[in-house]
């Protein structure tokens, strides 16, 4: 497996594996040449792979820096700012390397979409930068759309040991695939706003929410997200729109929509400059949040937020 | 105290929010009620810049009265306090969203200290 490429460019190879044996033998592989070469290593994948990785790496491992990608990158929308550009801003100035696995057998047929568009954008945010991702699939227990998608999210891909360019790779066509539409539930809550509103937009996302029993402490991030939303609505997305908020399998779902489109496929998702004023908006709502999916057209943005009962 | 709306007019017309913020009496700082937001943005920078004008070694912000803080709100607080030539900015009593706006965006911001509530 050669997965050493020159500075400045940006590898993000897929690895297909199929058993714990060849999981371990190639992420640890991919971490002992990065420490060879003295590049900074993080790996942010789900805590029983993290385990395989830390013991296949022995005394090596204090050297990597680890992650559960299952609360690191729950809302997968978050990972690029918060998991993989905060540890490659942090060691700036020479090549870094990352495993990060944000697609996992279990994940829902709500996060899946949001997981596909994260896989594609990452080739967006680290273009021209100094970084390997490598991005490991279960072949044996996921479906066979999700490791065709990755076919498509990754230029390369490692598959029985041997790595080879993709040539379905198109990430774009990911990112639009999808950017589905969505519909509020029809018991949802629904209440329209404008900017003289947006206190009684808040007030009612945080009303509606206690009582669909979220917890008080998760409250002043609902608060947070829905005034975020609401407020770009206002002075970016036409300048009114819609709240709906209801419950799903355990979850507060609130959506936000207005007549806006949203132009760039990596709003949210940059982390801020220390002394930026604007746009960190969006970001939060990725940063509290559990998933976050979005829909956007010449008819107008959809913004819905997940928050864990 | 100075309380603007959306335009500078009446406060409680069309915007729905309401700042009321002004100087402490008798220590260094600003105390506000209301909320921070889009539509009160206005009346909490310029507070905020005439804090900094005054500021020596700690200036406080009392912030009891105010039900909610956007992110820009606690940016723009953030960011203040990182352009001053040095002190401290004791923020006193802020609705929750203050500390976990920092805790997410300046997680090592030592210039401010939050007194809770």
């Amino acid at each position: 497996m050669n997965t050493v490429t020159t500075d400045g460019t940006f590898a993000h190879p897929a690895l297909f594996y199929r058993s714990e044996g060849e999981y371990a033998d190639r992420t640890v592989t991919f971490v002992r040449e990065g420490l060879a070469t003295g590049e900074p290593v993080a790996v942010a994948v789900p805590a029983p792979n993290l385990e395989l990785i830390r013991a296949g790496l022995g005394t090596d491992a204090r050297d990597v820096s680890f992650l559960d990608m299952t609360e690191a990158g729950r809302n997968p929308g978050r990972i690029i700012p918060r998991v993989l550009r905060a540890f490659a801003d942090a060691h700036a100035h020479g090549r870094v390397r990352i495993i990060g696995e944000p697609v996992w057998a279990g994940r829902s047929a709500a996060e899946y979409p949001a997981c596909a568009q994260h896989e594609a954008l990452i080739n967006a945010a680290f273009k021209g930068r100094s970084a390997t991702i490598l991005c490991p699939y279960d072949e044996t227990r996921l479906d066979a759309d999700v490791l065709a998608d990755a076919l498509v999210t990754h230029p390369t891909v490692i598959s029985d040991g041997r790595q080879r360019a993709s040539g379905a790779y198109d990430w774009r066509a990911v990112v639009a695939r999808y950017n589905e539409p969505l519909r509020p539930a029809p018991d949802a809550d629904v209440i329209a706003f404008g900017a003289g509103q947006l206190p009684d937009a808040r007030r009612f996302a945080v009303g509606r929410a206690a009582s669909l029993g979220l917890d008080e402490r998760r409250l002043p991030d609902a608060e947070l997200a829905v005034a975020e939303l609401t407020t770009n609505s206002v002075v970016h997305g036409g300048g009114h729109g819609t709240l709906a908020i209801w419950a799903d399998a355990g979850q507060v779902v609130c959506e936000v929509r207005d007549p806006g489109r949203l132009t760039d496929p990596l709003a949210g998702r940059r982390p801020p400059e220390h002394g930026q004023v604007g746009g960190r908006g969006l970001l939060l709502v990725h940063y509290v949040a559990d998933l976050v999916r979005v829909h956007t057209s010449d008819e107008g943005t959809t913004v819905r937020f997940y928050l864990g009962l | 105290m100075d309380a603007t709306g959306p335009t500078g007019g009446p406060p409680r017309l069309r915007s729905g929010a309401v700042l009321e913020v002004g100087p402490l009496s008798g220590r260094p700082g600003i105390r506000a009620s209301g909320e921070i937001s889009v539509t009160t943005r206005a009346s909490w920078e310029k507070a905020l810049t005439e804090l900094s004008r005054r500021h020596a070694e700690v200036s406080y912000v009392e912030l009891s009265g105010v039900r909610f803080v956007d992110v820009a709100g606690v940016t723009a607080l953030a960011v203040t306090a990182m352009n001053l030539p040095g002190g401290r900015v004791v923020v006193e009593q802020p609705p929750p969203q203050l500390p976990r706006v920092l805790e997410l965006f300046w997680p090592s911001l030592h210039r401010i200290e939050v007194a809770p509530r």
